[in-house]
């Protein structure tokens, strides 16, 4: 269950997945436009958050998926320490080289210098991110920790071209990076979508889509519920865990395929909602 | 060489890096404003030494007075820190949400819609309707009457035609070279509606009419040529959207 300490947070959120979250600053302005859209899951006076989440996988060896921002080194490197409990970190997985997920990349492989950074495979600059020399994954690519399986399936959403999502096949788990995100609220910091009291409905998944996939102002709505269908069907029974949002388990996320299809084709129908 | 002027104190400071099927800009400009030399994104570290030498010869050893960051991606933001150690800690003017976030918690921050002032040159920021991450802005130097696009407006080039500007590529390849550059950088072009895309932007550019247009990843596009320019980006949606 939860584990919050002064020196990092983090929680076992499924076994052998541990969840390490930040929160950031209060999100004034998205939730001023979440009170005037009248949704009743935010609690005005409530601090409202869109997070980063690193998530760490230990099966006998051990890896970090992504890294938070460079803001928050002092919650990224005690919490590792403490969950991994003297063992060494074997890889590093990058979603993408994008400053708010691999910020802290250079300051972890300082202090595991054994470590593997694992990259997208993916695109064509990766010496303009240091990641020439990283082991480069894709969907052909599975890494056995040893109890835990990960895997690297095409990331459906995405912005720009090295970026990779990644699945872990035993507790049946897909890591969705930029997509599936929404905010939450003082005393949803850490919780899973089961362990709160609110909903996550099309409004919240669209306060955070409208920003960060600003691109689905200029889409044809058809083409990305296509995809989406297509994912629901992949992924069937898996559990999500968003960088961006809280893991929902795979008994509730049927519905979050649909709900993403509506935010679509509201931003698609109405622009984009600002900027993230 | 140094930089590569394109009138109204602005220069193109070309560099590139080799891919597997042409070389790629990554390139800055600088523009001479009455306080002194803005840097227009910083470039990335593969280039460092380079670009700081030509900045330097460029300004007479002056170094620059700002940068104006057009989005926090690395090969754009990468040399801020070093160029801060090089020249003082000037200002960094940057669109991003969350300025702790993006690794800038010294920045200046702007915002679409504004007109901000940077060293006595007005900057309009504009909503960039072509870039990867979602704080990406671009902007249009009222008194040159350049757009600075960031990733936008991009071309691949053969080796070789690194430092000619786009209207001067020959034209057998040119118009693959825009369309490979999107099909690689921008990959939610696969979900797009080419008329959509275009509709915006003709309607910046009727808004903002540029002398030239400058992107990072291509080489700048002279006024006369940006309705070529544009017909070969229609195609490339098109042949996106259809893939
Ligand atoms: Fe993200
Ligand atoms: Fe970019
Ligand atoms: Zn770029
Ligand atoms: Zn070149």
């Amino acid at each position: 269950m939860t584990v919050a300490t002064g020196r990092g947070w983090r929680r076992d959120v499924w076994p052998g997945i541990h969840w390490i979250q930040e929160c950031g600053g209060h999100r004034a302005g998205i939730a001023r436009s979440v009170l005037e859209s009248g949704a009743d899951w935010y609690r005005p006076g409530n601090e409202l958050y869109v997070p980063q989440n690193a998530y760490l996988l230990t099966g006998e060896r051990t890896l970090l998926w992504d890294t938070l921002s460079p803001a928050s080194g002092h919650i990224l490197l005690p919490a590792l320490e403490e969950l991994l409990e003297g063992r060494p970190l074997d890889y590093l997985a990058l979603s993408h080289p994008d400053v708010p997920h691999a910020g802290n990349t250079m300051q972890v492989l300082r202090r595991y210098p054994d470590c593997r950074l694992v990259a997208p495979a993916t695109g064509e600059t990766h010496a303009l991110y240091h990641l020439d020399d990283a082991m480069k994954v894709g969907p052909e690519d599975e890494i056995d920790l040893g109890g835990l399986r990960v895997r690297f399936p095409e990331a459906t959403f995405l912005d720009a071209a090295i970026h990779t999502w990644m699945s872990e096949e035993t507790t049946r788990t897909l890591f969705t990076v930029d997509w599936m995100g929404f905010p939450h609220q003082s005393g949803e910091s850490l919780r899973r979508t089961d362990e709160i009291d609110t909903v996550v409905d099309v409004g919240r998944l669209e306060e955070f889509h409208s920003r960060v996939m600003f691109w689905f102002q200029y889409v044809v709505p058809e083409k990305v519920t296509a995809a989406t269908d297509a994912l629901a069907v992949q992924f069937a029974g898996y559990g999500l865990a968003p960088a961006h949002g809280l893991p929902i388990p795979g008994a509730d996320a049927a519905p979050y395929y649909e709900r993403m299809n509506q935010v679509v084709r509201r931003v698609a129908a109405s622009g984009r909602g600002g900027v993230l | 060489m140094s930089a590569i002027s394109l009138g109204g104190g602005v220069s193109w400071v070309h560099e590139c890096f080799p891919e597997t099927d042409g070389h790629i800009h990554v390139s800055v400009y600088l523009v001479e404003a009455p306080e002194g030399a803005i840097l227009m994104d910083s470039g990335s570290f593969h280039h460092r030494q380079r670009l700081s030498d030509r900045i330097s010869d460029a300004t007479a050893g002056r170094g620059i007075g700002a940068i104006v960051l057009s989005h926090s991606d690395y090969p754009h933001s990468g040399n801020i820190p070093a160029f801060r150690r090089d020249w003082g800690d000037f200002e960094i003017v940057a669109s991003c949400g969350d300025a702790d976030l993006q690794g800038l918690p010294y920045a200046r921050r702007t915002k679409i819609g504004d007109v901000t002032d940077v060293l006595g040159r007005r900057f309009v920021v504009l909503d960039p309707p072509l870039a990867d991450r979602n704080h990406t802005t671009w902007v249009y130097d009222e008194t040159s009457r350049i757009l600075f696009v960031a990733d936008g407006f991009g071309t691949l080039h053969a080796p070789g035609a690194c430092d000619i500007d786009w209207g001067r590529i020959p034209e057998d390849g040119r118009a693959e070279g825009v369309h490979e550059f999107h099909a690689q950088t921008l990959p939610w072009l696969r979900y797009a509606d080419p008329n959509r895309v275009m509709d915006a932007l003709h309607a910046m550019l009727e808004r903002h009419p540029p002398a030239w247009i400058a992107p990072i990843h291509g080489p700048p596009i002279a006024e006369a040529d940006v309705d070529r320019y544009m017909a070969d980006l229609s195609d490339a949606l098109t042949r996106i959207a259809a893939s």
